[in-house]
């Protein structure tokens, strides 16, 4: 077999889990990956990260979504002015109606894309180290790097309580 | 699902002591068991009831409108009633998962997925009655504005128009909201399952793994979403009630309405989840997850807009005669006392008067008097819209066409048939998706930590 | 339609009547592909023609399209009618294009009736024809209705060679009374011309002059003149009747009288006038009237009426000091076995307030003349009953069904050798005939009448006959006394030879394209007779146990003697008093009917000494307490789909010898007692609540009120100055935004008037839009469950207190208001209701999808949906079964399952004038477009044109001091303008 790419420590406790995140921040280890049954504060304060940029997605497709609402509105209003109960063609507050709603509808749908267009999914096929276990109720932590490294993580997440730690 | 994991014991030892992120997993996922005989029998029953609403249809599109109960100046009658209703059922989903999720208010989680799929399906079943109450279903898609050789657009000044938007955009954004919160738990059954349904789950979850990225974006996106829902939930609701309120009748022309059906939709909508709730939650064993005090807080939720809603009843008929509208007054006359009397008392007490019980904790705790009272909800909230259309269109201003409207069979028989559809879907969602959010039920939990005793 | 119009087209028509009309040949209608050269595809011709739906014999205009009949008109030049046509009379065309006609000639055999050869039965006829002839004198009948002119000549000829008399001119309603009495009072055996234009008081002892009493609506239109409200005054109408008809909807004041009783209130009148030295009298006829008329005092006539004394005299108080007034009586409804005392008792009022020769005219003739009196049709059964007629010859009339059934003619017309038929229609009468050849309806039909003295009006064909097999009873008589041998006609071979006799072709056919000869008619001086006063002057007898109240059976404005049955617009037609269509009620008053636990709707057994029925209670006012009434015209056991089956027929419920002083049957001369039977049904009415409650839709205001300028106020009352002028000005800014694209271009902008102090509610407008566009009739339950279709509605409301006789009722027609800010547009989300540039509500059928939103949201409830598929054939509800469908306006859409439709102000009649204008190269003008609701009005109540004209009717019309909008405060400024009805009060 050849060199594992990387190891990945089982952890049946959070704070666990925590403990080797944060050890593994302070050896400066730049490339990691934590798989966890649940998002819990305690992981994304040890992982820092910083703000996601969805919402600026959220933002803009909304914006977009007011735009096209009453440009849609108006423009068909124009395309053959039909007058109705003596209301002028263009008449703004049913036309908020629209615009509101498509606010949303777009807005919406670009959050989600933005969401699966950050997150890399969809993701078929295996993750490294990713094992079932961690949609139930262990946490794992999986380290990549040269084998010198792998060596110190192996120790660093028996020293943080790991329950297993293998290669991958 | 044998390929499953096995199920939980029929009684836990340690019942009300809270399940750990294990037996949380595998108490949901044996939710997905296969069916007994109790579930097939009950789908057969559906689909008949289905099958019979779709006859019914059929007969009217062969034959027309005049196959209703129809009496002009009455044009709109079950049909409409039907579909307010169920587009009220579907807002306590999204207030439930949505605005509650805003509130962090933590008995959702147990309840939200549930709510969800009911949400989901009641627009299903709402969407189908714009149409089939058309006069030409078949030109339903006419009220769409796309580029068309007729060369005339929807006209956007109409309520029908806004409707079409409103309720389609709310499916759309529903949905998506369902499937989103879907993925991590379909993601744990994935992990469970074996052969092709880890292949199908597999699919169905993006390949979700859970890494810390995935959270990451994952947990933004559902905040932003839950942030769409919102608004979109009161909004959806105030167009449904410009329907009316748009219009000169009687008795539909009032500012009061966006609040009042609001306040109506989350009413019945919490109604109908306590109402679904009750046998899933025994039929699948959820006692530990689902809890008594959740069925509280939704009590207090119905009693609330219970009251809302009452305080507008009393209002419109308060603004009737205060208004000093002869038009309004006598329609408001006639809605108490006229001859559709039954309908507006039946009205008044589910929805005013039996709903007062939930003052009490003992009403509030006890299941079954939920479920028998959330019953009262159902029907007094259908009744509301029918009160509302009917008695307004059948007392308007000209005297001359004063007239009387009951349902007739084909209209009864679609009623059925709505529920059934409903029904349909929502058997088989329970079977083929965890009906409780794992993922966010284990949030909920607290985590192991060091130093705990081993469960 | 318009006079120029009519002008223009007259000319064709003469042609078209010389070449394409000749209604013995069986050519087919002629099909598209050989097209004729005198017909322009899309261009309407006119053929002048008279009306044959009653004996009255208005002038009429039939427009054909490709050479098919789709409307009826009124003849503006006819002096019958000037251009006016009732429901009756426009429901011809489905007589014309009835499914239900005979189409071929039949024999009765042991199998029932077969198909037979014309020659055969030419031929057999005629052999029994000689037979009887030979055998002896009057052994050979012939029977038709009211028949003058040519064709009555030569009937009489014919029925000569067969050495016979026994003509029997049978009309169901003979008004007999009124010419005993005119012979009785002033030696004239004639009904008098009335003048209801020139009279300034107008006092009906139970004639419904404007619904089928002699000419309804030529009297509509005088009436109209005379009652509407011009130059700040109108004539009173008082209605002296025990229950309030159509005709009572429009008197000023209802007097209740006891039935029977009618004869000495107008005696009683006459005293008081005559005490109040208001008599026109002078010398010896002063005295023998005085001391004729001494004995009815005030007080004696008012205890036999049961009226105040003081309403007796203030009556004649009135009646005498307008002059001319006039008095009219012999309705249907008050023939009663005092009926010809009541009548000499109104011609000796007339004459007492000097009103004979003024509004009551005698002429040398009059069409009644020579129609028969029920004594000889009694005579006639007696005859046929004692074995003494061997053939029978009906053409026309059913006595089967207007003869009261203890008449027992079913019976006697069974011991007659050889029955033949000549009828359009299987009815009672043919159903017992051996021999049924089919007749022709008027349409189709040659002839000429004189409906009044010194007019002869033409009947000419408006098209090829339907039915090929079809002929005219005239022909059928020409060839059967050819084969019998017996030349007649001096040498006729056809209806219009021998209508032509005699007459120059010129002549005859300017005759033919005006419609007939008009000239004026010298009235004749009469003086009083003595006679009258050999009749006893007492409240006249009723059959049957005191206490029970008296029936009163009167003709139905739509299906008359009932001949309207099987013609769905009459049968959809509301009655003009209860509003009711397709059944047969009984009227019962409020107080009656709570005493006898009865309500609407419930089925109730009425017996009387002759019969007994089955009708549905109506609970009305309109009737005494001590008085029920049935309306004539449904309980056919024969004649056709509509008509079988349907309702009761109350004339069973009378004895056939209750007759007056004139051998009339007295048609209001029994008691019937109500039973309930437990059963209940459904009221086809079309009313929902009988009072307007104050909301100000159908307004009225007292003569005194609009002297004064004052109006009546509705609910929009309440908006203040201020409101109104900020509703001014938002209205301005919204048009001032309208202007765009092709709105920004001058239009004009429709409008409409309905002067309601003329409208009278005859409901002619409501037949002539079915007729005009192509309105489905939906049947009696879908009409029960207020689903009529019929674009405009009369709507009646009962103001005041209802318990007593002193209460008013509103009429007012409803139909699409063609607002300018019309709720009903904006909330259609396909644009299918939108508003055209002059000022229409556009209903753009093909685009609706059918959500009816904009019908929730009329607040005048003038939309109307397609709930079944009306125009296709095979579904359940399908209108226009072959060949009614011929009947359809091609300019006008058939409307599918599942869209909404409404008024369009006749848009296509628009259309037409504007491309005729343009074509022309001509302005439009004033009166180019009128709807057919307009056109058809005998009332002239409804005035229509351009808004933006400053100077068409319409716009002065709508400035009247009158004019209002119905729900005002609702903002939709309506493009109707409603004028008030003025209603006299107190001492004219």
């Amino acid at each position: 077999m050849s060199a594992p790419a990387g190891v990945v420590g089982v952890f049946g406790r959070l704070d666990a889990a925590v403990e080797a995140v944060g050890s593994l921040k302070a050896r400066g280890y730049a490339n990691y990956r934590v798989y966890s049954p649940v998002p819990r504060p305690e992981l994304a304060d040890a992982l820092a990260k910083k703000e996601s940029p969805v919402r600026v997605f959220t933002l803009a497709g909304a914006l977009c979504g007011t735009a096209f609402g009453f440009f849609y509105a108006i423009a068909t209003s124009l395309d053959w002015p039909l007058i109705t109960g003596g209301k002028p063609i263009i008449s703004w507050p049913p036309f908020v109606v629209i615009g509101f709603e498509t606010t949303i509808l777009i807005g919406s749908l670009v959050t989600v894309g933005a969401m699966f267009l950050l997150a890399g999914l969809p993701k078929l096929g295996r993750a490294p180290g990713y094992d079932p276990r961690f949609s139930d109720d262990k946490f794992g932590v999986v380290a990549f790097g040269g084998p010198a490294q792998l060596a110190e993580a192996r120790d660093l997440f028996r020293a943080a309580g790991a329950e297993e730690v293998k290669d991958v | 699902m044998a390929t499953l994991a096995t199920p939980v014991a029929a009684a836990p030892v340690h019942a009300d002591a809270p399940p750990t992120y294990a037996e949380t997993t595998r108490d949901v996922i044996a939710t997905l068991q296969p069916p007994g005989r109790k579930y097939f029998a009950g789908m057969a029953l559906v689909l008949a009831g289905l099958a019979f609403g779709a006859f019914c249809w059929g007969y009217q599109l062969r034959y027309g409108l005049g196959v209703t109960g129809y009496q002009p100046p009455i044009f709109w009658g079950s049909y409409i009633t039907t579909f307010v209703f169920w587009v009220g059922i579907a807002h306590s989903g999204t207030l439930i998962s949505a605005i509650l999720l805003l509130f962090r208010s933590g008995w959702r989680t147990a309840v939200y997925r549930a709510a969800e799929m009911m949400t989901v399906f009641a627009v299903m079943t709402a969407g189908l009655f714009p149409i089939l109450h058309l006069g030409r279903a078949w030109y339903a898609y006419w009220v769409f504005p796309y580029p068309n050789f007729r060369g005339v657009w929807s006209n956007f000044r109409s309520p029908l128009v806004w409707d079409v938007f409103a309720i389609s955009t709310y499916l759309t954004v529903s949905a998506t909201f369902l499937t989103m919160g879907l993925i991590p738990d379909v993601a744990a059954v994935r992990d469970q399952a074996r052969g092709w349904r880890k292949k199908l789950y597999g699919m169905l979850s993006f390949g979700w793994k859970g890494s810390d990225r995935e959270w990451h974006h994952f947990g933004r996106m559902y905040l932003y979403l839950a942030g769409f829902a919102t608004p979109l939930v009161l909004s959806v609701h105030s167009v449904v009630s410009w329907d009316f309120a748009m219009a000169i009748v009687p008795g539909w022309h009032a500012t009061i309405f966006a609040p009042y059906f609001v306040a109506g939709a989350i009413f019945s909508g919490c109604g109908m989840v306590i109402t679904i709730l009750v046998p899933l939650r025994k039929a699948f064993r959820l006692e530990r997850y689902i809890r008594v005090s959740h069925f509280e807080s939704l009590a207090k939720v119905c009693l609330l807009t219970a009251s809302i809603v009452a305080y507008a009843y009393a209002t419109e008929f308060f603004m009737a005669w205060y208004s000093g509208n002869p038009f309004e007054r006598a329609s408001f006359y006639s809605r108490a006392f006229g001859q559709y009397w039954w309908a507006t008392w039946i009205m008044l007490t589910c929805n005013a008067f039996i709903p007062q019980l939930l003052w009490f904790k003992k009403v509030r705790t006890s299941v079954p008097t939920l479920f028998v009272i959330s019953i009262f909800i159902n029907i007094g909230m259908w009744f509301e819209r029918f009160v509302i259309i009917v008695t307004g269109l059948s007392h308007e201003y000209e005297p001359w066409q004063w007239s009387y409207y009951v349902p007739r069979w084909p209209e009864l028989g679609i009623l059925v048939g709505s529920f059934c559809w409903f029904s349909m879907w929502f058997l088989l969602a329970i079977k083929f998706l965890p009906s409780v959010a794992i993922a966010e039920m284990k949030e909920a939990l607290p985590p192991p930590l060091k130093g705990e005793a081993h469960r | 339609m318009e006079r120029r119009r009519f002008l223009q087209v007259a000319g064709a028509a003469g042609v078209g009547v010389a070449a394409g009309c000749s209604p013995v040949s069986g050519e087919r209608l002629l099909p598209y592909v050989n097209e004729s050269d005198q017909l322009t595809p899309g261009i309407p011709e006119y053929y002048a023609s008279t009306c044959r739906e009653c004996p009255a014999g208005c002038g009429i205009v039939v427009k054909t399209r490709e050479a098919r009949a789709i409307k009826v008109e009124g003849n503006p030049q006819h002096p019958v009618g000037r251009g006016h046509l009732c429901a009756r009379g426009q429901a011809a065309l489905q007589g014309l294009y009835d499914p239900d006609r005979v189409r071929q000639p039949y024999r009765r055999t042991a199998r029932g009736l077969e198909p037979v050869a014309w020659d055969e039965a030419i031929q057999a006829i005629g052999m029994s024809l000689g037979v009887a002839a030979t055998s002896g004198p009057d052994r050979v009948a012939l029977v038709t209705g009211a028949e003058t002119g040519p064709l009555d000549a030569f009937y009489d000829e014919w029925l000569a060679a067969f050495r016979s008399r026994r003509r029997l001119r049978y009309e169901a309603f003979a008004y007999e009374p009124l010419r005993e009495a005119s012979q009785l009072t002033f030696g004239v055996a004639a009904v008098p011309e009335y003048d209801f234009a020139a009279a300034q008081y107008v006092l009906s002892f139970g004639a419904d002059f404007l619904e089928t009493w002699l000419s309804p609506v030529e009297y509509t239109r005088q009436f109209a003149e005379a009652h509407g409200w011009r130059d700040r005054r109108m004539t009173k109408f008082v209605a002296v009747e025990p229950r309030r008809g159509l005709t009572g909807y429009s008197a000023d004041e209802w007097i209740a009288p006891k039935p029977g009783t009618e004869g000495l209130l107008a005696l009683g009148i006459a005293a008081s006038v005559l005490r109040h030295g208001k008599a026109e009298l002078s010398g010896a006829e002063a005295d023998r009237v005085h001391g004729f008329l001494s004995r009815f005092t005030s007080r004696a006539v008012a205890d036999a009426a049961g009226v105040a004394e003081s309403v007796i005299e203030r009556v004649a108080r009135e009646f005498a000091a307008a002059r001319p007034s006039l008095a009219v009586t012999g309705g249907v409804a008050g023939q009663h076995r005092a009926a010809t005392q009541t009548a000499a008792a109104v011609n000796l009022l007339n004459y007492v307030a000097g009103n004979v020769g003024r509004t009551v005219r005698y002429h040398g003739t009059s069409p009644w003349d020579r129609v028969s009196r029920y004594r000889d049709a009694v005579a006639w059964v007696a005859a046929m009953r004692a074995g003494s007629i061997d053939v029978a010859i009906v053409q026309g009339p059913n006595p089967a069904f207007t003869l009261p059934k203890s008449a027992g003619f079913a019976d006697a017309f069974k011991k007659v050798g050889l029955k033949v038929a000549l009828a359009s229609h299987l009815d009672e009468t043919a159903e017992l005939c051996d021999y049924v050849l089919p007749d022709l309806t008027p349409l189709e039909q040659w002839g000429a009448v004189e409906p009044a003295a010194g007019v002869r009006s033409y009947v000419q064909p408006a098209m090829t006959p339907v039915f090929d097999d079809a002929r005219q009873a005239a022909d059928v008589l020409l060839a059967i006394a050819a084969k019998a041998g017996k030349p007649v006609g001096r040498g006729a071979t056809g209806a219009r030879d021998l209508v032509a006799a005699g007459q120059a072709p010129a002549a005859l056919d300017h005759a033919l394209q005006r419609g007939g000869t008009f000239a004026a008619a010298p009235a004749r001086p009469v003086r009083l007779a003595p006679d009258f006063a050999r009749l006893p002057y007492q409240a006249p007898a009723f059959d049957g146990d005191a206490g029970a109240p008296v029936l009163v059976v009167y003709p139905s404005a739509a299906l008359y003697d009932g001949r309207g049955a099987n013609k769905g617009w009459l049968q959809e037609l509301p009655d003009g008093a209860t509003r009711i269509a397709w059944q047969t009620w009984i009227e019962v008053h409020p107080q009656t009917a709570a005493r006898l636990g009865v309500a609407d709707g419930d089925v109730v057994a009425v017996t009387s000494p002759h019969g007994k029925v089955e009708a549905l209670v109506y609970v009305y006012p309109g009737v005494r307490p001590d008085v029920v009434a049935m309306p004539i015209g449904q309980g056919h056991t024969a004649y056709g789909r509509n008509a079988r089956g349907r309702g009761a027929n109350p004339l069973e419920l009378l004895g056939a010898d209750a007759t007056d002083a004139s051998g009339a049957l007295a048609f209001c001369s029994t008691r019937v007692t109500l039973a309930k039977t437990g059963r209940s049904v459904r009221l086809a009415t079309t009313e929902g609540s009988p009072r307007q409650l104050g909301r100000g839709i159908a307004r009225a205001v007292s003569t005194a009120g609009a002297l004064a300028g004052r109006v009546e106020p509705g609910p929009e009352a309440a908006v203040t100055d201020a409101e109104r002028a900020a509703l001014a000005a938002a209205a301005a800014s919204q048009r001032a935004r309208a202007e765009i694209g092709v709105y920004a271009q001058p239009h004009p902008k429709w409008e409409m008037t309905i002067d309601l102090s003329r409208c009278t509610g005859c409901q002619a407008c409501v037949t002539a839009c079915y007729a005009e566009n192509n309105i489905p009739v939906v049947g009696e339950e879908q009409v029960a469950r207020h689903r009529g279709m019929a674009w405009l509605r009369l709507e009646r409301y009962f103001e005041g207190d209802t318990s007593g006789s002193d209460f008013q009722v509103r009429q007012i027609p409803m139909l699409c208001q063609q607002c300018e800010a019309a709720p009903c547009e904006p909330v259609c989300p396909v644009y299918a209701a939108y508003h055209t540039p002059d000022g229409l509500n556009g209903q753009i059928y093909n685009r609706c999808v059918g959500t009816r939103y904009c019908a929730n949201n009329c607040p005048y409830k003038v939309r109307y949906f397609n709930w079944w598929d009306y125009g296709r054939d095979g579904d359940p509800y399908f209108a226009f079964a072959e060949p009614l469908n011929w009947q359809l306006n091609p300019d006008v859409t058939v409307r599918t399952k599942g869209v909404m439709e409404k008024c369009t102000f006749c848009v296509q009649r628009i259309r037409f004038a504007q491309n005729d204008a343009k074509v022309r190269k001509r302005e439009l003008a004033d009166g180019d477009v009128t709807p057919a609701c307009a056109q058809t009005c005998p009332a002239d109540a409804i005035v229509f044109g351009d808004a933006h004209d400053p100077a068409s009717r319409v716009s002065r019309l709508k400035g009247d001091a009158r004019g209002y909008h119905v729900f005002d405060l609702l903002n939709t400024r309506p493009g109707i303008t409603y004028l008030e009805r003025v209603i006299a009060d107190g001492e004219a």
